[in-house]
Formats: C-alpha cells, structure tokens, sequence
C-alpha cells in the first residue's frame, strides 16, 4: 500500500495562521489608533512646551538691552529650540493650515503670546518637520525661534512597535501550544486509522473536546462494526467450508461405489478438487492465526522432508543450504507456506531447487523454479486472494488461487516478508523471510 | 481368523450408513452408533476391536468421549474430523488416539488406516509397552503420542510418518542387528503406507536428520544384514 502524503500546512499550521492572521490585523489597527491619539496629545504637548519657552524667551530678551539681545537669545536656545533675534521682521509667507491650529494651540495655552504677531512657518516639510516662527518684541524688534529636529519620534514609535510585538508573539507560541494540546486526540485519531488497516484493533481512550470526542467515539464503534462484520462473514464461510465435508465425505464414499472405472476415476478427481479447494479457503481464513504454538524447528529439515516427498512422487526437485537451520516458528503454517510455493513451482517449472539459509537475523526459505515466472507488472497482483494469473490455461488451474495469498498471511504474521521475483535466468524465485527469534509479540 | 468388529461413531446418518457399508464390504462387523450414549451401550454389550469417532458430536464431543474410553480400554481409536488442523490431530494423538482420518476420504484411505491400526494394535498390545510415553538419545527427545522428534536444542526435526516409524522401531530395538527384511516388515504396518520407497532411502533420511554439530546419527551399516541403533535409549 503506498501512502502518498500531500505537503500540507496540517491542521495546527492552519489555525496559526488563522491566529497570526487576526492578532496582526488587531495589533495594526490599535497600534494606528493608539498612534493617532498619542500624535494629537504630542502635538499639543509641543505647542505647550514651545509656549512656555516663548514666552520666556520673549520676556528675558525684551528685558535686556538691544546690544545684548542678540546674546541672550543664543543662550536661550536649547536642544530643542533655536532663538535668534533680529531687528527687522522676517518675510512672512502665508501659514500653512496645520500650523494655524498649532499657533491657536500656542496662543489658548499663553494668552499673553496673542498680540505678538506670532507666524510659523514650515521648513523642509516631510521628513523632519520643523517649525520655525518669528514673533514681535514690544518694542517692534523680532524675535525668530525653531523648533530642532524631534527626531527620535521614528525610532519611539519603532521601539513601541516591537514592544507591542512581544506579547503578541508570546501569544502567539501559547496559542500554536494550547492548539497542539487540544489538538493531540485528532492525532491519535489518525495514528490509530492509519494502523487500523493493517489489522490491529486500537480502542482509543475517549479524551478531547465535544466534536473531537464524537469522532473519537464514532471511530471506536466503527472499529468494532468492521471487526464484528469480518468475523461473521469469515465465521460464516469456515462454517460452510467445514459442512461442505460431510457431504464430500459421503460423496466420495459413494463414488468408490461405482463400478463404471473411467467415470469413478472422474468423479473421484472432482471431489478431490473440492476438498482441496475448501482446505486452501479454511487455510486462508484461519492463516496466520497465533493459537497455534510457536515452536523451536528445524527449517532445514522441515524443507528437505518437502522436498523428499516430491522427489518420491517424481519431480525433479533439490535441496540445496544448510544442513540445519533453526528459528522459532509456527511449525505447520511454515511447512505449509513452504508446501503451497513448492507446489506453484512444481505446478510451472520442470526443475525446482528448495534453500534454507540464514541472513543476519532472518532465516530465508527460497524455492525457485525454471517456469516462465510472472510478468513483472504481476508480481504484485499474484500475492493478492482469489486471484489466477494464468488464465490463458486456466482449465489446467485447480484451486481458488489463494496459495500465495496463504504464504502472504502465514509469513506475515510471522513478522516476516515474502518475495517474488523472477530469475534473470528465467523462471520464479520466492524467498520467504522469517525472524530466526520468532514472531513480534503481539500488542 | 474372524473378522474385527469396529464400533462406528458418526451423527451423519447418510455418512454413517456409508461408511458402515464400505467396512461390512471389506469384511468388519460394523456396530453403528450416533451419540456418546450410545455408543457406551455398544462398547458396553460386547467387545469391540476399534472405535472409529467424529469429533464433531452432539453432546459430548469425540475428544472427551475418547478420553472417557482411554480411562477404561486400550482399545485403538481412529478420529475423524471435518476440522482437518493440524492442531486437532495432536490433540486427537495425545489423548491416546491411535490416528487421525480427515474428512472427506475415500474408501482406500478408511481401509488402509482401519487395516494399520488393527495389525499394529495386534502387535503392540505385547511389544509396544510405552505407546504413550517419551524415549531420549543422545539428548535427542522422541514424542511417541505427537509422533514428534526434538533435536538436543530443542527445535523441532520434521520427519515422514514412514521416517518416524523407521525411528521407533530401531528405538525399540536400540544396540541390536535389526535386518532390512525386518525393517520393511515393520514400517510396511504402519500407515499401510504402500510406497515401495527403499528401506535404504528411508534409512539415509532419517540419518542426515539426525547428524548435527555433535556427530553423525548413530545407525551403522551392517553390511548383509540390516542396521543397528547405536546409542543408549532411555524411557521416560
């Protein structure tokens, strides 16, 4: 069976992006609110502190003598702001809007700044927006000032930027946990589908929230209904295969009545077909199960007491391998498995060669033959139940084509492998592969 | 010599009046029976020389009726069953059957087993004394009952029927000459097997299944005569 598994964000990705998706929407809209509120408040901010320093400027400066104003104005300029005076007043271009509200701002905070003619101006708009302004003396001279450059606000406004990230992204990792957690009961759910098809029963624990939990429920019962629905169906045809021999018994106890010898010797083969047929179908149903013990064998033996019978029957078959080989195995499961490939390559190949040996930690019975073995697109279709490849000369075919299908189970339930492949030489080889220590507990 | 009397146990009818009919034609006294009770009337009326018994029985089944015989009789028991697992013929051989018949078979194959079974019945009753019990060699472990051979590790050593009746008897006859005429004798009665596969095919089988690490299995050639079991038997 080949899983093919789509690249895909999974559930938890999804919900991530989903979260990351709502908290960057939420962070940007606040942070553009909390934005705009705090640039109101700083503009007011600043047309207050820019009120008080003119009006401070204003009335040193006017206090001082005019050879001195000049003087006092560079000491009053700050960090923040540059005072020059100056005789003569400046060109006034017309205020720009925004500043208008500023100076309003200016004048309602220091009223007395309301009849000193106060322009403001914009330099170099954009970038660092600052504002100069020239405002008159009482005794009509000038007085010029600028606010400097407020820069730092960008990187203020950066550094509240990653600030609110914080949290968002320790959100962020709490939430991909709580989600992972919440989570884990669909991840259980998919472990236990994926194993369920290859034959264990999982009953998962009944954890998880309201919908989860109703899938997880839903599984169990599922679970069941199939294991209940193949167990009778498999209940019913073993039933059928096990009464069908009575009636073959007696079958054949009448066809040994027949004095006709053509037509006795007739019937008798059809029975015998019959017989064998429902022997292979019990086989395959009750294959591969553990009731029956696993014992310390003798492969080796095992084979060459095969091999010996057909060689007495009139094939030309060998043993070739180890003397002894030996593995804890089911003993009559592996003689018949053993049994059902030397008869295939009994029943396609003139000359068969049987091997027992051991690789590693596995015990390899292979059985090859000088048949014209399967096409390779077959191979893997051979191994399925009910399936005769050779249907071309199906007349000569007896059975329900269930012997590999048989070997498969056998062997896997073993813990082993089966495998097919065709000679360069020509002609099939199978090899069976057995734990040598016996199969994997079952869980 | 009079002819045996077997004491047929199948609920069948069909089958049962079947297979009666093939064992009256091959010259046995048939006394047919459908359940356990009544076949405890049968065995109870008179003496009987085999019990043929389906395991699948209404009521006590064949394996508990069997065992309920062996605790009374020696008398050789054939099973038969619809089952045909190789897990119910040991169960069938432990409990002291004599042989396991699976259905469905053929009159031949009824004949050659009730035939085997009677003649080694016959002369087993003096000879065979451990019919049930286990012999060992060489650290080797015979199953008489399981018809089952253990090698010195404990795996379990496949052989034929004809291999492990070759077997017994040189275990029966451990460190004497036994002649080949004998040895064809003695395993011909068992099974009615009918192959004439050599006595010496046979023998060097069962040779190369029993050399391991520790040597060579210990039958020697007599050279005109036969073979010899050379190696201690003891019984447990």
């Amino acid at each position: 069976m080949i899983h093919l598994v789509r690249p895909s964000l999974g559930l938890v990705g999804r919900i991530l992006v989903i979260l990351l998706l709502t908290v960057t929407v939420e962070f940007c809209t606040s942070t553009m609110l909390y934005e705009r509120a705090s640039q109101f408040s700083l503009r007011e901010d600043e047309a207050h502190r820019l009120a008080e320093h003119l009006v401070i400027s204003r009335k040193l400066v006017a206090e001082r003598p005019l050879r001195e104003r000049a003087m006092m104005a560079s000491l009053l300029s700050t960090d923040r702001y540059d005072v020059r005076w100056s005789p003569t007043a400046p060109p006034s271009p017309p205020m720009a809007p925004q500043l208008r509200e500023m100076r309003q701002q200016i004048v309602s905070w220091e009223p007395s700044l309301g009849d000193s003619s106060m322009t403001l101006r914009l330099k170099s708009p954009g970038l660092n927006s600052v504002v100069t302004g020239a405002m008159t003396l009482p005794d009509g001279s000038w007085l010029h000032f600028g606010t400097r450059d407020v820069g730092g606000d960008w990187d203020l406004a950066l550094g509240r930027v990653v600030l609110a990230l914080v949290p968002a992204l320790a959100l962020l990792v709490i939430g991909s946990l709580l989600i992972r957690s919440t989570l884990k009961p669909v991840r259980m759910l998919a472990q236990a589908a994926e194993r369920y098809g290859y034959g264990d029963r999982v009953i998962l624990p009944e954890i998880g929230t309201g919908e989860v939990l109703r899938v997880i429920r839903a599984f169990n019962a599922m679970q069941d209904r199939i294991q209940r629905l193949i167990a009778d169906r498999t209940q019913a045809l073993a039933a059928v295969g096990h009464d069908l021999r009575t009636p073959i018994a007696r079958l054949r106890l009448r066809i040994d009545m027949i004095a006709d010898g053509a037509a006795r010797d007739a019937m008798r083969r059809d029975a015998i077909e019959m017989e064998t047929m429902i022997s292979s179908l019990l086989a395959f149903l009750g294959g591969g199960d553990s009731d029956q013990p696993v014992v310390r064998t003798d492969l080796s033996v095992l084979a060459t007491t095969l091999v010996d019978d057909a060689a007495d029957e009139g094939h030309r078959i060998r043993y070739e391998g180890a003397e002894h080989l030996e593995a804890h195995v089911r003993f009559y499961d592996v003689k018949r498995a053993l049994d059902n490939l030397v008869t295939n390559a009994l029943r396609h190949g003139k000359t068969v060669v049987v091997s027992v040996e051991r690789r590693g930690d596995l015990a390899v019975l292979r059985v090859v033959d000088d048949g014209p073995g399967i096409p390779e697109s077959r191979l893997e279709e051979a191994r399925q139940p009910f399936v005769r490849l050779d249907t071309a000369r199906g007349r000569n075919t007896e059975g329900l084509g269930l012997g590999l299908a048989i070997v498969e189970r056998i062997v896997q339930a073993h813990g082993g492998r089966l495998l097919l492949s065709n000679r360069p030489s020509g002609g099939l080889q199978a090899e069976i592969e057995l734990p040598i220590e016996g199969p994997p507990p079952v869980l | 010599m009079t002819s045996s009397t077997i004491l047929l146990v199948e609920d069948d009818p069909s089958l049962r009046v079947l297979t009666a009919r093939a064992l009256q034609e091959n010259g046995y006294v048939v006394r047919p029976a459908a359940t356990g009770p009544e076949m405890w009337i049968a065995f109870n009326a008179e003496p009987v020389d085999l019990i043929i018994l389906d395991i699948m029985l209404p009521g006590t089944n064949g394996i508990e009726l069997c065992r309920q015989v062996r605790q009374k009789s020696d008398v050789p028991i054939i099973f038969i069953s619809a089952k045909g697992s190789e897990t119910d013929r040991v169960i069938g051989l432990e409990i002291g059957a004599d042989d396991y018949l699976a259905k469905p078979f053929g009159t031949r194959e009824l004949m050659a087993r009730v035939r085997a079974v009677l003649r080694r019945g016959g002369m087993d009753r003096q000879s065979d004394v451990d019919r049930r019990n286990e012999a060992r060699f060489d650290g080797w472990q015979v199953n008489f009952p399981r018809r089952e051979l253990k090698s010195p590790t404990g795996a379990v050593v496949d052989l034929t029927g004809a291999e492990f009746d070759l077997l017994s008897s040189f275990l029966h006859n451990a460190q004497r000459v036994i002649a080949r005429e004998r040895l064809i004798e003695l395993s011909r009665t068992r099974l009615g097997d009918s192959s004439d596969r050599s006595i010496d095919v046979l023998v060097s089988r069962l040779r190369r299944k029993l050399q391991n690490e520790g040597g060579d299995a210990p039958i020697t050639t007599v050279r005109g005569v036969g073979y010899m079991f050379n190696s201690e038997v003891t019984r447990a």
